[in-house]
């Protein structure tokens, strides 16, 4: 009698084990199937782009020669703000973009590995030298956000933010050139 | 007057100590116990997942997915 009863102790115990690790294997497929669903119904995946660019020339000419950044939008329609990221400023200071429609944002750095979020959104990513950063999102609400440098690249890393302006549709109007800068206030 | 030696000193090794060795266990009331101590540790365990669950669904829906698209 006394052998048996942890021979039940043991079964009950390993019972409860299994029952435990089922429930635990429920919740982690519960939990990977809501990331695979949202990536698929929702567009929302961690960004990825890899792309060079040569950070020694990237002010000289190209994409990211000064008169090329800030926002502009192209013949069908779509809008990209180019960004770059340097010790301790983001050029232009201030980037407008229009609410409601897709955005492609694109950024490089010359110097070190900057990293950026814009508050209230999900747009987060590094900002490594030698490559493209690149995040396709869309603003929901319009006013002005934060963009802060949030990798550590520097004395004047705190100093480091630039604003993006998410414009009303009705007052994001490219000019001739396809440009649009920031509203003055 | 001569003092009681210490009895922990006179034994030759610590399981003939009665101060070592440990209460004789009284298997009826461990079968007791151990009747509810998968039930008792499954319910902790559960509640404090449940609880980490709970916030992670919650942060998602309602912190997450209104902040919009991004990739």
């Amino acid at each position: 009698m006394s052998e048996r009863q942890p021979d039940m102790q043991e079964r009950r115990i390993l019972g409860t084990e299994l029952l435990w690790s089922f429930g635990v294997g429920v919740l982690i497929a519960a939990t990977l199937s809501i990331i695979v669903l949202t990536a698929l119904t929702m567009g929302i995946n961690p960004p990825s782009n890899v792309e060079r660019a040569d950070p020694k020339t990237l002010h000289l000419s190209g994409e990211f020669a000064e008169h090329n950044l800030g926002t502009s939008v192209a013949a069908d329609g779509s809008v990209t703000a180019r960004i770059i990221a340097t010790q301790f400023m983001f050029v232009p200071h201030c980037i407008a973009v229009p609410e409601g429609r897709p955005v492609t944002l694109r950024l490089a750095a010359p110097d070190v590995i900057h990293g950026i979020l814009i508050t209230g959104t999900n747009v987060n990513t590094m900002v490594v030298p030698g490559f493209v950063a690149q995040v396709h999102t869309q603003f929901t609400r319009s006013g002005d956000l934060l963009m802060p440098c949030h990798e550590y690249c520097g004395l004047g890393h705190s100093e480091m933010w630039a604003t993006v302006q998410v414009l009303p549709e009705g007052d994001f109007r490219p000019d001739g050139n396809g440009r649009v800068s920031c509203a003055q206030r | 007057m001569a003092r009681e030696p210490d009895p922990r000193l006179q034994a030759s090794s610590a399981a003939d100590s009665r101060f070592d060795v440990a209460d004789e266990v009284d298997e009826a009331a461990l079968a007791a116990v151990m009747r509810y101590v998968p039930l008792g540790a499954g319910v902790l365990a559960g509640t404090a997942v449940a609880l980490l669950v709970l916030g992670y669904l919650l942060i998602y829906a309602l912190v997450f997915i209104p902040r919009g698209t991004v990739g």
